[in-house]
């Protein structure tokens, strides 16, 4: 073990009883490697093997698994409907927040105060309980949406039942639980807006168009990139839990995405080897998004990434 | 001027009602008389408390409490617990590989679950821990938010105090638990408040590991009645729900305003 060079704020006097940082950082380093990255190891060993999650064999089968689902219709099908949880995400995670974050601050501080309760609300629920509500307001003839519907006189989709409508609704469920943070993080960031340079810029007679063109969007640029990202990331597990509450992948497959798939392969087929592999892909597929999401939030906390 | 505010007020009002109209419904339906339920779009006339006493009467309500306080408490402290030592070391030391080993902290908040469940799974299965608490809450200990939340925290302190605290030799634990952590008290109530909402509303976790009813946490025991007799039984169901949700509702309602502001700062999902 190299010797502790100095603290990081403080180079304090070291007294014989100091044992140096590993103490410190083994417990929650340990959790850490033996609940996160051993199985993300085993993850990947495991999506070369056959294997049926009971039986003591595991076929060997090389990257058979990966072939057999790029070569899969119903994979391509699984990718496409997650880039349209993602697209549906950028709307209800990313510009609408960022809306609600602009219309909020235009109002005096109790009040926002006030909304920025409100609107947190849904993220404080559990999303499993809140997915059995939406399921009653979603209810075909019965429903309080559908009644209101037809008494507005419209037609009355059977929004879970109808593939052209459940992928809509089962993303509004998710989109509506995590507003409430990707909001906050709207609000934050403007608020931190340096105001002495917005001023300067006034002073010197910039405005409209210029203003938040050449001022305020590279201002907000960090803030824009995390809700981009977190909106893109988040997209990937936040449907989840509304689609097994709600839909278990129906109506024939159209509210299933690479996650839901995945975990279905795994734990309702028993098809070990096929989940490793999809969750593999899965990973593999949104790494930009997280290496640029990790640069990002390692700059902001005073680290410039490798 | 004005008219600009009317639309603000309106747009806010309205999309603010759309959020919380679930919730209303929630509600609603849970006081709602059963002849109510699907009788308009508003379930919100009449008052009975019998749907409230039905599911009182049938599911074994105080036990999925404790198992819920067991897991949620498990998770929450020992998180906090974890990710203050861990902090700590990155702030107070300079060691090799510093700057790898916090990565992999930052990175565990973006590994998906679908990849490490079923690992896990097998890890706690081998272990013969199903259906236990153990076997719910360790897996659930990886304190990557608490580290990079209190580690962002930390660094911010004020190094004259430090300074100080070093000079009348306070060093190590006595330094972390004599100085910082109660100088940083309302950011470790939030994180701790943070982890325990959140593991109040864990869902897919203790479904699989916990998957005997004597074991159910809240929220699998409401889906599951949902899934079975409560499927059609609105009023109960919402009954349910509603008991399921309202600790986490009232937690985040009394300490609103630092659970807020340490979200505001941390800036990451939890």
């Amino acid at each position: 073990m190299q010797p502790v060079r100095g603290g990081f704020w403080v180079r304090g006097r070291r007294s014989g009883l100091e044992a140096g940082p590993y103490p410190y950082l083994v417990p929650a380093l340990s959790f850490l490697l033996l609940f996160v990255y051993w199985p993300l190891l085993y993850n990947a060993w495991l999506s070369l093997h056959e294997w049926n999650l009971v039986s003591p064999e595991r076929r060997f089968v090389g990257l058979a698994n990966y072939s057999g689902l790029l070569a899969d219709p119903g994979f391509h099908r699984l990718l496409g409907q997650t880039l349209l949880y993602v697209a549906l995400a950028l709307v209800g995670n990313f510009a609408l927040p960022l809306l609600l974050a602009l219309a909020t601050l235009a109002l005096p501080p109790r009040w926002q105060d006030l909304f920025q309760t409100l609107f947190f609300l849904p993220t404080v629920a559990a999303a499993s309980v809140a997915s059995l509500v939406w399921l009653y307001l979603y209810l075909p003839a019965v429903g309080p949406l559908a009644q209101l519907l037809r008494g507005l006189g419209g037609g009355v989709p059977n929004f879970l039942g109808d593939p052209a409508w459940a992928l809509p609704a089962v993303a509004l469920v998710a989109n509506w639980k995590y507003l409430g943070f990707h909001y906050l993080v709207a609000l934050a960031g403007i608020r931190a807006l340096p105001r002495g340079v917005v001023e300067a810029a006034r002073v010197d007679g910039a405005e409209g168009w210029p203003l938040g063109r050449y001022v305020l969007l590279p201002l907000l640029a960090p803030t824009l990139t995390f809700l981009f990202l977190s909106a893109v990331t988040s997209a990937l597990d936040y449907a989840f839990i509304p689609v097994e509450v709600m839909t278990q992948g129906g109506p024939f497959g159209t509210t299933s995405n690479l996650m839901y798939g995945a975990y279905q392969e795994g734990f309702r087929f028993f098809r070990a080897g096929v989940a490793a592999a999809q969750a593999v892909l899965l990973v593999g597929m949104f790494a930009v998004f997280v290496v640029w999401q990790y640069r990002l939030l390692s700059r902001r906390d005073g680290y410039e990434a490798a | 001027m004005k008219r600009r505010s009317a639309w603000l007020w309106a747009f806010l009002g309205v999309a603010a009602l759309l959020n919380l109209a679930p919730f209303l419904y929630q509600v609603g339906l849970s006081l709602a008389p059963p002849e109510r339920i699907f009788a308009s779009p508003w379930p919100f006339a009449g008052f009975t408390l019998e749907h409230y006493r039905y599911v009182l009467g049938k599911l074994p309500f105080g036990l999925y409490v404790w198992n819920t306080l067991v897991f949620a408490l498990g998770v929450s402290l020992g998180h906090l617990l974890l990710s203050l030592l861990a902090a700590y070391a990155f702030v107070r030391y300079r060691f090799p590989l510093q700057e790898a080993l916090f990565a992999l902290f930052l990175v565990s908040l973006m590994v998906p679950f679908v990849v490490t469940y079923l690992p896990s799974y097998l890890l706690v299965a081998q272990l013969g821990l199903l259906n236990t608490f153990p076997g719910l809450i360790l897996p659930m200990l990886t304190a990557g938010y608490g580290v990079f939340l209190l580690r962002q925290h930390f660094r911010h302190f004020p190094r004259e105090v430090l300074e100080a605290a070093l000079v009348d030799g306070a060093d190590g634990l006595a330094l972390l638990f004599r100085v910082l952590a109660p100088a940083s008290l309302p950011t470790l109530v939030a994180l701790f408040l943070i982890a325990l909402i959140g593991a109040w509303n864990q869902f897919v976790w203790p479904g699989l590991v916990a998957n005997r009813p004597e074991m159910y946490v809240l929220t699998v025991a409401v889906q599951r009645f949902a899934g079975g007799e409560g499927g059609s039984a609105w009023g109960p169901l919402m009954a349910a729900s509603v008991l399921a949700t309202l600790p986490a509702f009232l937690l985040f309602l009394l300490f609103r305003r630092t659970v807020l502001e340490t979200f505001m700062e941390g800036g990451v999902r939890a």
